[in-house]
């Protein structure tokens, strides 16, 4: 599955988009990334256990607060895209 | 002793040419704050909303806040009021720089012009001096040259504010240049200027800007400071990338207009033109303006090819202007149009949807290659940059272009492909994808305009709170607390990109400590409410209507076709008659009796 | 007069940081006069809109300093950690120092008739306090330190020259 990082978060990934094997939910995912990445990204994902609220992630562009959260199911093509929080205007 | 204020107000007839000074009314600047809300009160006590806003009877008023020129984070904004030219509503742009804390520092809150020149002149005020001088020698000039001209035949710490060529020439939507890069907008603020044959106001100034509770005030705008650094957006986000990284989210988010809102809400081609690029190709340095914490200016420089240029920007919804609705991929030229822009003195966001009504013109056959003396398709980076400097001297195309959207499409028997509500073009956000914005276009007291209640902060970002972007409930109550508190930031003299970081609380005490006052955010937060009504009693006696209260077509019936919001229109039926009644107006969108007796407005 | 935590530090400026926002201007005059007013600063920012440059300028607190030298009253002293500092007593208010500064760090503040010259504020420099892009800090002045503010102080005399040319 297509994970695509924006802004700050490259600074850590090194890579705009990467192709994931495929995890069945948000958590999964998130996890697999922190385990590719290493702490620094942890610490930007996660706030402790809980989810970060300093970070956006769209499950093909809808915001996973509007669907099951971290428990959000998957499927092999969807595009999970993953911000900073970030404004301008 | 006054506090927060200065007092004083001068008073310029262009006509006879005189110059005075008068007492603030203390009554108006306690109910109407500064800035957006006081300039609107005091042109509202002098003139006829009727008014063309370009006779010499239309009156154009620069004031400033009562945190302009203090230690309050980001302090360093000014107004510009006057009717607007581009939609005969009421027009207020503000701006940043150094120009506004300047004015204070001279000893004044604010100018207001009457009245029209025969010939070009400038306002210079140094202090206690204050003249008005001729301005043959700068007419025609570009907004660099005329301000760097101006900086050596007064004083080179002097601050400078002035129109281009745009202005000149009656542009519709000429901004106010400040500082050479920072610019009072939106609106055609700058052709109202033009008209009046003002070229330019310089202002030096010496004086101190006293606040009525140095020791509180001071530690709530420490606070408040550090609140801005430790925020992700305030703290990282906008310092890192400036506005322009807002380009890749609200794209992922299927809201970015593409084509002139044809082509949907997702541009394939948006890394090209994000914040993210910007910074790796051609950013130089960050730039703050007066006491900002933030520092989301951009000093950017293409160094080498046909688009070769050094300016400040692009902003996000000028970069999408002249990128994505434009379906333009080439950062360079998007950011050389932007620079042209700020030369000459135009509105940018105007300025590429316009371009992009024209495309779609030209595409569909309606205008042909003979008229706009070149092909335009979309994606046509070097259109946009010959265009751009064809609107600022009025040249060919140029001339029809300068009108704006709605009016170019209107001539061509195609309104309804302008993207504009109340004849002003929609920012960056497409309403079909973002239901809030849907209904903060079609009620901006100055038209199309995301900088009156940005609902794009909760609805995308998730700031203070998340909510769904495609749904209408609740929109409108959210709504109506942003365009208040927009209008509490405004008049006060801070930045509105506090407010990622700041609430009422924060705002409210800095207020309070500056002024003396006591009383509670609530009541703070009722002068907001105070100055929409104004400005909605403005564009009712200026002739508007519940049906201006509108989106166009294009939003209203076309499904967007992909992304999260696929099969979407702007439910702006579901929104509107609700907002009215939050705001305790009547079904046609007039403000009660008892509404304007409980806010104290009189006119 | 500076505090214990103070000794040894010194202002260190990064001139690429800095934004141009003026924020240390009005930190300092408040500091100072309890109001806001960048001509009641003792510290500037000069601005090179072309070549995109602002740098913070301050008293440099030098080893030799002219003004201490010229001022004919005794008023401009160094206290234990090296700070100029002026005692405003013995001020007559000729304004000597204000001539003899290179770098124009010294002005006179016509409503309180007092000079305008950085102190440290005492220890505890508001302008470091309040900068928000870290340009200007306050810290152990090492000898890297040292010498980078020297140099940078040579680059903005010449500059200044330049300019005044």
């Amino acid at each position: 599955m297509k994970v695509k990082f924006f802004a700050y978060l490259r600074d850590y990934t090194k890579a705009k988009e990467i192709e994931l094997e495929y995890c069945s939910t948000v958590d999964e995912l998130l996890h697999r990334l922190c385990d590719r990445y290493g702490d620094e990204i942890r610490r930007k994902l996660f706030n402790g256990s809980e989810l970060s609220n300093e970070i956006i992630i769209l499950i093909n562009g809808r915001h996973i607060a509007h669907l099951e959260g971290r428990n959000t199911i998957l499927k092999e093509d969807d595009v999970i895209s993953i911000f900073p929080v970030v404004a301008g205007g | 002793m006054m506090f927060g204020w200065t007092g004083k107000l001068i008073r310029v007839n262009l006509t006879d040419g005189t110059v005075k000074t008068e007492d603030l009314n203390q009554e108006d600047a306690k109910l109407y704050l500064g800035a957006r809300g006081l300039g609107t009160k005091i042109w509202m006590n002098e003139v006829d909303p009727k008014v063309d806003p370009f006779s010499p009877e239309n009156k154009l008023i620069f004031m400033t806040g009562p945190l302009t020129g203090t230690i309050g984070p980001s302090a360093g904004r000014y107004e510009v009021v006057t009717k607007a030219p581009l939609t005969g509503t009421i027009g207020a742009s503000n701006s940043g720089g150094h120009f506004g804390p300047e004015l204070k520092f001279a000893g004044y809150d604010g100018i207001i012009f009457e009245g029209k020149s025969e010939t070009p002149v400038y306002l210079y005020i140094n202090d206690d001096k204050i003249e008005l001088r001729s301005a043959e020698h700068l007419w025609g000039k570009k907004v660099p040259e005329t301000t760097d001209e101006l900086l050596s035949e007064t004083d080179p710490g002097a601050r400078v504010a002035c129109i281009g060529p745009a202005g000149e020439k009656l542009v519709l939507y000429a901004t106010v240049m400040n500082d050479k890069h920072r610019a009072a907008g939106r609106s055609g603020l700058g052709a109202v200027m033009g008209s009046k044959k003002l070229k330019a106001v310089v202002v030096k100034g010496s004086r101190s800007v006293k606040v009525a509770e140095p020791k509180k005030f001071i530690d709530v705008c420490i606070d408040a400071r550090m609140k801005i650094k430790n925020h992700p957006v305030t703290g990282t986000g906008l310092p890192t990338y400036g506005t322009q990284v807002l380009i890749n989210v609200i794209n992922q988010s299927g809201a970015l207009p593409t084509r002139n809102w044809r082509d949907g809400g997702v541009f394939e081609n948006a890394e090209d033109i994000s914040g993210e690029a910007l910074a790796e190709k051609y950013l130089v340095k960050n730039k703050g303006c007066f006491a900002c914490s933030i520092g989301c200016g951009r000093v950017t420089k293409i160094k080498d090819g046909k688009f070769k240029g050094f300016g400040e920007g692009p902003e996000y919804e000028a970069g999408w202007a002249l990128g994505a609705d434009c379906g333009i991929k080439d950062l360079a030229a998007v950011s050389k149009a932007n620079f042209i822009s700020n030369e000459y003195g135009f509105d940018p966001i105007t300025l590429g949807s316009t371009i992009a009504c024209a495309m779609e013109l030209f595409e569909k056959g309606i205008i042909t290659k003979e008229e706009v003396g070149r092909s335009l398709y979309f994606g046509d980076a070097e259109a946009i940059v010959e265009l751009a400097e064809k609107v600022g001297t009025r040249e060919g195309f140029g001339d029809i272009l300068a009108e704006g959207s709605y009016r170019m499409a209107e001539r061509y028997g195609h309104p309804e492909l302008s993207m504009s509500v109340k004849k002003q073009e929609m920012p960056a956000y497409d309403g079909r994808g973002v239901q809030g914005m849907a209904l903060e276009y079609a009620t901006s007291n100055r038209g199309g305009c995301h900088v009156r209640g940005y609902m794009t902060s909760p609805e995308i970002l998730g700031v203070p709170e998340k909510l769904d972007p495609l749904v209408t409930e609740d929109k409108p109550q959210w709504l109506k607390i942003f365009q208040d508190l927009t209008a509490v930031v405004d008049s006060s003299g801070i930045c509105l990109f506090t407010t990622f970081a700041l609430g009422l609380p924060e705002i409210s005490s800095m207020i309070r400590t500056a002024l003396g006052w006591d009383c509670p955010d609530e009541e703070i937060l009722r002068i907001g409410e105070r100055i929409w009504n104004l400005e909605r009693v403005f564009n009712l006696k200026a002739g508007f209507t519940k049906e201006d209260d509108t989106l166009p077509p294009r939003l209203l019936k076309e499904a967007l076709p992909e992304g999260p919001a696929k099969g979407k229109v702007a439910e702006l039926d579901k929104m509107l008659g609700e907002y009215y009644r939050v705001r305790g107006w009547d079904e046609n969108g007039v403000p009660t009796e008892e509404k304007l007796k409980e806010l104290s407005i009189s006119f | 007069m500076n505090g214990r935590d103070s000794v040894g530090k010194t202002l260190i400026i990064s001139p690429e940081k800095c934004t141009g926002c003026r924020t240390c201007e009005v930190a300092c005059s408040f500091r100072k006069t309890d109001s806001f007013n960048p001509q009641n600063s003792a510290v500037t920012v000069y601005q090179y809109d072309e070549a995109a440059i602002s740098i913070p300028v301050m008293c440099m607190q030098c080893e030799d300093p002219k003004c201490m030298k010229v001022c004919t009253t005794g008023a401009i002293y160094k206290d234990e950690n090296d700070t100029v500092l002026i005692d405003r007593k013995k001020c007559i208010g000729c304004k000597l120092c204000i001539i003899a500064c290179h770098f124009g760090n010294i002005s006179y503040n016509y409503e309180q008739k007092t000079l305008v010259k950085c102190d440290l504020c005492g220890g505890d420099p508001q302008c470091a306090k309040l900068c928000p892009s870290g340009t200007i800090q306050f810290k152990e002045a090492t000898s890297a330190q040292l010498s980078k503010k020297k140099a940078l102080a040579e680059k903005f005399k010449s500059l200044l020259e330049e300019v005044e040319k």
